[in-house]
């Protein structure tokens, strides 16, 4: 079966069709679900290589827990957020000793105006990642689901595990950090000019 | 998902559009990798027995052994024979059993012969 047709297919039907050994499925599982994998890892650890190692280890456990899935029990996107924060976090702990430093991103250069532009959004993005960095571990976490993966409150509570008030409490108090850390650089990165 | 996320926190929205548009994409090389693995996890389906192993050994001996008996019909007639031995053995009907074994019965049964009329000088 081509991918195609497998791509009006919900994740719960898709992993039963790679359980039971077709090979569209598997490809079909991975253009969907590996990139959200990676993606969460990335901004979680800000290090390529390694949100690659965490996406990699995220969907082995799926491929192996496909042939027991039950199907309504949890969404297969949740389970998979859940699986790669966890690697993630573990991962933070084990690095702990190391250090984000905002004030180490690299100034913006003076090229051409598009590529300036393009410049200061990638400098922009930096300068977000060093402040989720410096968050607390649950704190970033809560951020990143809710505004860069733009998850609801109640999919983040069944992602850590935890309630939709705890989560409220999180981002609160993520956000109050961000931009205590963020609004220094305003001016630097020139959103005063948008 | 909705833009309400994306703008309730106004002064974070930038930072936060930026992120997202900074963030780079899995690699098309990584994507590969991991398709790879996931076939190569994948549970193998289910596969029909081949031509010419055990299975096929065994019908190719029960068909030739019908055969030998005369094919289907012959087993049917067989099945019904079996059927009524074991009902007559089960059921057995007692006045037929009963006269078969009595003399009265016997002559009854059988008509004098010649050599009957002989021993008694008729």
């Amino acid at each position: 079966m081509p991918y195609d047709a497998m791509s009006d297919q919900d994740d719960d039907s898709l992993l039963a069709a790679y359980a039971a050994g077709e090979p569209s499925a598997a490809r079909a599982l991975t253009l969907r679900l590996g990139p959200k994998a990676f993606g969460h890892a990335l901004r979680m650890l800000g290090d390529r290589a390694e949100a690659e190692d965490v996406a990699q280890e995220a969907l082995l456990r799926l491929w192996r827990a496909a042939p027991g899935w039950r199907p309504g029990e949890a969404k297969v996107s949740t389970w998979l957020y859940r699986v790669v924060s966890n690697l993630c976090i573990d991962r933070m702990r084990r690095r702990r000793g190391g250090f984000a430093d905002i004030d180490a991103v690299a100034e913006p250069q003076d090229p051409a105006p598009s590529a300036a532009a393009a410049m200061q959004q990638t400098t922009r993005g930096q300068a977000l990642q060093a402040a989720l960095d410096a968050l607390p571990d649950r704190q970033k976490q809560a951020v990143v689901l809710r505004h860069i993966e733009g998850l609801s409150n109640p999919e983040i509570a069944d992602i850590m595990d935890i309630g939709v008030r705890a989560v409220e409490s999180l981002t609160a108090r993520g956000r109050k950090t961000l931009e205590g850390l963020l609004a220094p650089r305003r001016d630097e990165l020139g959103y005063d000019d948008d | 998902m909705t833009d309400d996320r994306m703008t309730e926190h106004d002064d974070l929205t930038p930072w936060f559009t930026a992120g997202r548009d900074e963030m780079g994409q899995a690699s098309g090389d990584w994507l590969a990798r991991m398709e790879a693995m996931a076939l190569a996890e994948q549970p193998t389906p289910a596969v029909a027995p081949a031509l010419g192993g055990a299975g096929a050994t065994a019908r190719g001996w029960l068909r030739e052994a019908l055969g030998q008996l005369g094919g289907w019909p012959a087993m049917a007639g067989l099945a019904a024979a079996c059927v009524t031995g074991i009902w007559i053995g089960a059921v057995a009907p007692s006045d037929w059993t009963g006269s078969v074994a009595s003399d009265e019965s016997v002559s009854a049964a059988e008509p004098a012969s010649a050599y009957d009329y002989a021993m008694l000088g008729l």
